[in-house]
């Protein structure tokens, strides 16, 4: 047995983790478990790759940043497409579930979640087709670190990013005005409003957020492995175990909980077999929903 | 001169089951107006509806001449009204420091230090306590910290829900007692309360709601003694 699971493991709970961070700000301030979460995931990627394309068209190919297998305009185009996706979130906001919302069940916003999940899946497969595609189809060689494990040059910039997004994340949460007005209105929205907290702000910036790092994630996912319509339905369940395992509401929580989510899947792959990757994930899901339901960082309010 | 009045306010929160049927009061400058009345009068509702929280389909509210019947909640803050709900008037997983930040998003940002600071001299007990869960506090605390988290944004009006529920007698003089100096540095207060003796021994002027709307109005200090008031609500309470 290798450790080389331990590698795997932490390179894709990170993007489990960044994934399930809109995941959990949706839930606790939105009241509702959004299943097409995963397809801004991959609208961000692929709107990345439209842009790094247009950048391409532009002012030609850019030579990849050292070592690594992607250049600036992918950086550049990356973070158009963070905006992008917070456009697109906002107005499926907009459009959809700001006016389901106002009807107050929340069971009527999830079922529309899957909805647009559908038609953003099949938008996508229909403007860029279902075959995968790649930010850069170079070959790197992964470098060994000692204990048996090898890491790639991209693997190593991608979790530092991670590490400095989730960090940044949690300073604003606990920081900022709109980070302290998220987590007011998520324990207690008719008090917020009445302590004179913007509620259409607070629901902009958890679109804004959730979106700006699901897309994040995406691209990361795009330049790890590949960009495909499917991409962020294959990653659904194991944010949302992530999200529940670490404890609704919570941003360091999501992150852990995709690590361990990460580490779990990548073990099981080395230790029992790969068909048995996904089915950990639900196993954790449901070990934490029977055990400890507000999870590892969620506390019952008193 | 009235800087709150409310107009024949009709409010509930279902359509067409009106819990606030046609109530009208008003509150002067510098005055502690107090609602009594039974359960289930609508005095909760009222006060609700005038903050923003339970929809209104009827009659007016108006803020220093100005109607804001139907605006936002938030905006009501805004324009000088605080409320203090009865139960879960704290965000119990922030710490009394953030519970406090929190509601000075309405202020400038150099102003919002200042009026924690000065929060913090009115009451001791939460300065000592800025860095703990306020989840963590006892119920006179955590009503302290309502108080004082409502009145970070300088409002020109603070209505509170029943502040002295669930306290200890010695709270819930502690709570009388600030809210008489709340009034003395010119604020107006609205209060619903059912320990009315409490309630009218500060009182300026008090109402009585029966049903959804006020059935009588009267001076604080007489109100007590007023025979239609034993009738309508006090009755049994003084003869208890």
């Amino acid at each position: 047995m290798t450790l080389q699971f331990i590698a795997d493991g932490l390179i894709s709970g990170s993007l489990i983790g960044l994934g399930a961070i809109g995941i959990t700000l949706t839930y606790s301030i939105l009241r509702f478990s959004n299943f097409a979460h995963g397809d801004l995931m991959a609208w961000g990627a692929y709107g990345t790759l439209a842009v790094v394309g247009g950048i391409g068209e532009v002012v030609g190919g850019a030579a990849p940043i050292g070592a690594l297998s992607f250049g600036w305009p992918l950086i550049l185009a990356a973070l158009a497409g963070m905006v992008m996706t917070a456009c697109l979130a906002l107005l499926l906001d907009w459009l959809l579930f700001a006016r389901l919302r106002e009807k107050g069940q929340s069971i009527i916003v999830v079922m529309a979640s899957f909805g647009a999940s559908m038609a953003l899946r099949s938008l996508l497969e229909f403007i860029f087709s279902s075959s995968p595609a790649y930010y850069s189809r170079g070959i790197q060689m992964a470098m060994p670190i000692g204990f048996g494990i090898r890491i790639t040059p991209d693997q190593i910039v991608l979790l530092g990013v991670t590490v400095v997004l989730v960090t940044a994340m949690h300073l604003f949460m606990s920081r900022s005005q709109t980070g302290r007005e998220m987590r007011a209105y998520s324990q207690n929205p008719a008090l917020a409003r009445v302590v004179g907290i913007d509620v259409s702000g607070v629901v902009r910036a958890t679109w804004i957020i959730g979106a700006a790092l699901a897309c994040a994630a995406g691209v990361m996912v795009g330049i790890l492995v590949q960009i495909r319509p499917l991409m962020g339905l294959d990653l659904l369940l194991p944010m949302f175990a992530a999200a529940i395992l670490g404890g609704i509401g919570s941003v360091p929580g999501a992150v852990l909980g995709g690590l361990i989510i990460g580490l779990s899947e990548a073990a099981a792959v080395q230790l029992i077999g790969a068909e048995w990757r996904s089915a950990v994930a639900f196993g954790i899901l449901m070990a934490v929903l029977l055990v400890r339901p507000v999870g590892l960082f969620g506390r019952a309010e008193r | 001169m009235s800087i709150l009045q409310v107009k024949g306010l009709v409010a509930g929160y279902e359509p067409g089951l009106s819990i606030v049927k046609g109530a009208s009061i008003q509150a002067d400058e510098r005055e502690i107006v107090v609602i009594l009345g039974p359960n289930g009068a609508g005095k909760s509702s009222l006060i609700k509806a005038v903050a923003g929280l339970v929809p209104v389909t009827g009659g007016q509210v108006l803020l220093d001449g100005r109607d804001i019947t139907h605006g936002a909640a938030h905006l009501r803050v805004r324009q000088g009204l605080a409320f203090v709900p009865q139960t879960e008037n704290i965000f119990p997983l922030m710490t009394v420091d953030e519970n406090l930040r929190v509601a000075g998003g309405v202020l400038a940002r150099c102003e919002v230090q200042g009026r924690i600071d000065e929060t913090y001299v009115m009451f001791p007990d939460l300065a000592r306590q800025r860095r703990l869960a306020a989840g963590s506090l006892s119920g006179g605390q955590r009503q302290m910290l309502a108080v004082g988290r409502a009145l970070i944004v300088h409002p020109r009006v603070l209505m509170l829900d029943e502040p002295s529920a669930g306290l200890s007698p010695k709270f819930v003089e502690m709570v009388f007692a600030r809210l008489g100096e709340i009034r003395r540095a010119g604020l107006t207060i609205v209060l619903v309360e059912q320990n009315a003796r409490a309630a009218l021994a500060i009182g300026d002027r008090a109402y009585v709601l029966v049903e959804g709307r006020e059935a009588h109005e009267g001076r604080a200090a007489t109100l007590w003694d007023d025979p239609v008031v034993a009738e309508l609500y006090l009755g049994q309470r003084r003869s208890a």
